[in-house]
């Protein structure tokens, strides 16, 4: 067991915002105009029963329901601005406010490069384990998003992601898989073990949601139906769109901005007409279609206003899951891994999202390298300084040493020098020093800290009985999804 | 004959956006500690040139010990006669730069002193054809403003940066910025080269076509060859900057703030003699401080808060009233890769949307010594993205285009409207990523770049200087 390091969001000390208040108000009209007029369609009987017993115009046969701008307006009115996501230890809880971005992972891949033999293959449950425990290490990842499926629990993988994180991060976790009614009361009845109550999980939820909607302008069944169980019982979920430009979505930006905002408010509004006040938040996360081959690429050269989105979702007066990470490089360590995503951190922190994913991942958030996630940990804490203040005093200014030393001096022998190196000198991946006396290699920097955390961080383990709970949920899960 | 190939224009970064890190008391306190330490502790300036015109104009020197004590008025008497905009000229007036605080122009790194060779891919000693081989390649790209030799033509060693001027010159219709003139005699040399290419003492003052970059020497001190040749290069109107590269822990405080006002201090103070001596030369400001490694000892551009330190420096220099050249690039990297990559692109972003005017240096590797031909086109593909992200979003009844997606509804798709072929084709992709191999297989993106350069390097030839300008370079090399 380990003592507990405190999480180190970015807390900026300047800010920008991208969209003028015109823009963000012309953005959000265009939003409305499309869920009046064009609507989104929502495959689930159960959904739009509920549409319609609140005055929306649901179409029964084409399953597009269509909302006018002020039922829309009324029904976010209940949506919470701010709450907290809880952690299995209250030092780990994350308050959601102003002025603070928590971060977790990248997830949900489906292969890994396994650490031992090098060679890819299909993801499983021991791999969402390994890092949910590198995940709780680093002071960088606030929350855990289960980074590969556990594939080999076939219909209730995504369960079994929920059992191995809950079980190697004492950090809130975030499902991006749980998708249909049954699936997600067994998340409930686990998530309830963890907080020991159905009051505590409201109260401190140890896990949220996140469901993709699918572009243009459609939910997921299983997807919206599951959410509707979480906010019943006051967990929060988000809703995530990722609509691509030129097949999915318009090829211009706000174009497909919009249509991402009309997918995830009408999600958003559902949850508040079901569950008033149920915790929600937003995401969109656009991305590209390569003209020549269609394949979907998360970053073109022009991947201006990426944090538009969080703009759009404080807009509205909810929180918001940013979109940083998920290179389509092949490879972890290489230059296209970091040109791509090198801006993200710090350009999402100057947007100041509450969450945002997601560190880790290589292959547009498909493939497993564990050390990945240590490069991208760099990355995010280079950002991190940037972010800080610049602290000037009397005792930074260094008049003092200065005189000292005078022209053409050097400060080595300064007590100021020594008092002060420590905390202006944080040694990055690629200033690591190698026994040969030269730096390392950053990838095999990245490999080393990987191999020590895995030998040495471990967490504060469940208790026995929870242990026993989950697992007990988990073969009634197993019993009734797997069944056949 | 070889064909001439045009000169793209350039694409300097237009931020849409403007953020500062330091507030205005925060900007006010490390300016007085930057004139107080001018007027107590001084600098030392190794010149007899440049103490006599300090004593001249109201400095306090001690001619022994050569340190120029400035007091508050002086300094600020003096910096009022710098301009705050001014124009960069190249040779064609469609590539001048304009220095006026709402676009940043960056240059290449330099001076490296080795070169991944071109053909061999071994590792050598840099030479002249190689400062003439990547002015063409810079030349094709408009992401470079303007070009600093990117290596020393270490074959001439006699009058290395005169031929890295040459080369320069005869390579790129740019404006070139030397960081190696340095003392009278190489400077008279490089004015003269510099009016040759302008062809007139008028333009060579209006649309200078070479300025000069100098590198104080820290702690608080001054390169006596280096400020001589500023004096020389300001008096023929040509524009100068000094750079400070303070290293926190060694040569300049172990705190930030330190660090600020004492490379700060250095530049300020060579900006006074300029201007004393020539005043409304225009001049420039560049604070470039680094971090020691504690366990090496090593200058480290890119330690975690480091960086921070580079965007302070640009409000500096406007504080002053002076534009910047801002460090952006530049890694401490052994080559081309995730860390050159990592180290590049916060840095010219938040040095962008502090107001930079101009910025280094795109292309080389191991803190700025080392030519990798490839590396200058992998980093141009990071300063468009980030060029791009700092444009801004337009938004437009066409841009949101409402009507399409009204037409195209729920669960359909974009591809046959016309409005997505014609919103596709304004869309920018890299041109080194997600590329594909002949076989299909994916390309490796440093290939690709390099792949890149070898072409630009074989089909690329810009407008040449006229032959009786080349022959006035080159009868000036000879003289010298």
């Amino acid at each position: 067991m380990n003592n507990l390091p405190p999480l180190e969001p970015l807390r900026p000390a300047y800010r920008l915002s991208c969209m003028t208040e015109a823009q963000l108000a012309q953005m959000q009209a265009a939003t409305l105009e499309v869920l009046e007029k064009t609507g989104v369609k929502f495959p689930s009987q159960k959904c739009l029963h509920i549409f319609a017993e609140h005055g929306a115009q649901v179409d029964w046969e084409t399953q597009i329901v269509r909302m006018r701008p002020d039922f829309v307006l009324k029904a976010l009115q209940s949506a919470p601005r701010y709450y907290t996501l809880g952690a299995q230890v209250p030092e780990y809880d994350l308050p959601l406010q102003d002025g603070v971005s928590y971060f977790t992972t990248d997830g949900c891949g489906v292969e890994t490069v396994d650490l031992e033999s090098g060679l890819r293959r299909a993801s499983c449950k021991a791999d969402t384990a390994m890092m949910a425990r590198v995940a709780d290490y680093l002071p960088s990842i606030a929350f855990y998003w289960p980074m590969v499926s556990a594939q080999d629990y076939k219909r209730t993988a995504p369960l079994h992601e929920m059992d191995a994180s809950w079980n190697n991060t004492v950090k809130h976790v975030q499902s991006e898989t749980i998708m249909g009614e049954i699936p997600c009361r067994y998340a409930v009845e686990m998530g309830t073990v963890i907080a020991g109550s159905q009051e505590e999980l409201r109260r401190r939820p140890p896990f949220s949601l996140t469901v993709c909607t699918i572009a243009p302008l459609v939910q997921d069944t299983h997807g919206i139906e599951g959410s509707l169980v979480l906010a019943e019982a006051g967990v929060p979920v988000g809703f995530l769109a990722m609509p691509t430009l030129g097949t999915t979505a318009p090829a211009t930006l706000p174009g497909a901005l919009v249509l991402g905002d009309a997918e995830a408010i009408s999600a958003c509004v559902l949850m508040q007409l079901h569950a008033p006040g149920a915790p929600v938040f937003h995401s969109i996360m656009q991305a590209w279609a390569d003209p020549r081959s269609g394949a979907y690429l998360s970053y073109s050269l022009d991947s201006r206003c990426r944090y538009a989105p969080v703009e759009m979702a404080h807009h509205w007066g909810i929180p918001s899951l940013g979109a940083c990470y998920g290179t389509d490089a092949l490879r972890a360590g290489s230059w296209q891994g970091a040109a791509e995503v090198a801006l993200d951190p710090f350009l999402g922190g100057l947007a100041c999202p509450e969450i945002v994913t997601g560190m880790g991942l290589a292959e547009t958030y498909t493939l497993l390298y564990p050390e990945q996630l240590l490069l991208d940990d760099d990355l995010y804490q280079r950002a991190r300084y940037y972010l800080m203040d610049i602290e000037v005093n009397e005792d930074t200014l260094a008049l003092e040493a200065i005189h000292n030393v005078g022209p053409g001096g050097h400060f080595l022998a300064q007590k100021h020098t020594r008092n002060h190196m420590r905390d202006y000198f944080v040694r990055c991946i690629t200033q690591q020093i190698g026994p040969d006396g030269k730096y390392l290699d950053a990838h095999e920097a990245a490999r080393q800290k990987l191999d020590w955390i895995l030998k040495n961080h471990h967490p504060e383990p469940l208790a026995p009985e929870k242990q026993a709970e989950l697992t007990r949920i988990l073969a009634s899960a197993d019993r009734e999804l797997n069944a056949g | 004959m070889t064909e001439i190939t045009p000169t793209p224009p350039l694409q300097p970064i237009v931020p849409a956006h403007h953020l500062r890190v330091l507030d205005g008391a925060q900007l006010a306190r490390l300016q007085e500690g930057t004139l107080t330490l001018l007027e107590e502790v001084g600098v030392h300036v190794p010149s007899e040139m440049a103490c006599k015109i300090y004593a001249e104009h109201g400095a306090r020197v001690d001619f022994r010990t050569q340190i120029v004590r400035l007091s508050r008025e002086v300094v600020r008497k003096y910096m009022a006669h710098a301009p705050r905009t001014y124009t960069l000229g190249a040779r064609l007036a469609s590539h001048d730069l304009q220095l006026d605080g709402t676009r940043l122009y960056c240059t290449t790194d330099g001076c490296g002193v080795e070169t991944i060779d071109f053909t061999t891919r071994q590792r050598r000693t840099s030479r002249k054809q190689d400062v003439a081989d990547t002015a063409r390649l810079c030349d094709a790209l408009s992401s470079i403003g303007f070009y600093w030799p990117m290596v020393s033509a270490q074959d001439f060693p006699e009058n290395a940066p005169l031929h890295e001027l040459e080369a320069s010159f005869n390579n790129t219709v740019k404006h070139i910025q030397s960081e190696t003139v340095m003392g009278e005699r190489l400077a008279r040399s490089a004015v003269e080269m510099a009016k040759v290419v302008a062809g007139d003492e008028t333009t060579l003052r209006t649309r200078p076509p070479l300025s000069l970059l100098v590198c104080a020497i820290a702690p608080l001190a001054q390169d006596r060859d280096g400020l001589e040749s500023a004096l020389i290069f300001a008096e023929a109107g040509l524009p100068v900057g000094f750079m400070s590269m303070a290293n926190t822990g060694s040569t300049a405080p172990a705190t930030l703030a330190g660090t600020l006002i004492t490379g700060d201090a250095e530049i300020i103070s060579a900006l006074v003699l300029i201007q004393m001596n020539t005043p409304g030369a225009p001049v420039f400001h560049s604070l470039m401080p680094g971090i020691m490694h504690p366990h090496t000892g090593d200058y480290l551009a890119t330690a975690w808060e480091g960086t921070l330190l580079y965007a302070a420096g640009v409000e500096l220099a406007h504080r002053w009233g002076v534009p910047t050249l801002a460090g952006v690039f530049g890694t401490d990297a052994p080559v081309p890769g995730w860390q050159s990559a990592g180290d590049a692109a916060s840095s010219l972003l938040l040095c962008a949307l502090c107001g930079a005017e101009t910025g280094a240096g795109l292309g080389l590797v191991e803190a700025c010594t080392l030519l990798y031909p490839e590396a200058v086109l992998l980093d141009s593909d990071i300063y468009h993205r980030v060029r791009i992200e700092a444009g801004g979003l337009e938004i437009t009844p066409e841009t949101l285009a409402l009507d399409v997606i009204r037409s195209v509804g729920p669960r359909g798709n974009f591809l046959k409207h016309r409005h997505t072929r014609d919103g596709m084709r304004q869309r920018k992709f890299s041109t080194l990523s997600n590329q594909r191999n002949v076989d299909g297989s994916p390309a490796d993106p440093v290939e690709v770049a390099r792949q890149q350069s070898e072409h630009i390097l074989k089909t690329h030839f810009p407008q040449p200087l006229d032959t009786q300008q080349q022959l006035e370079l080159r009868r000036i090399l000879e003289a010298a």
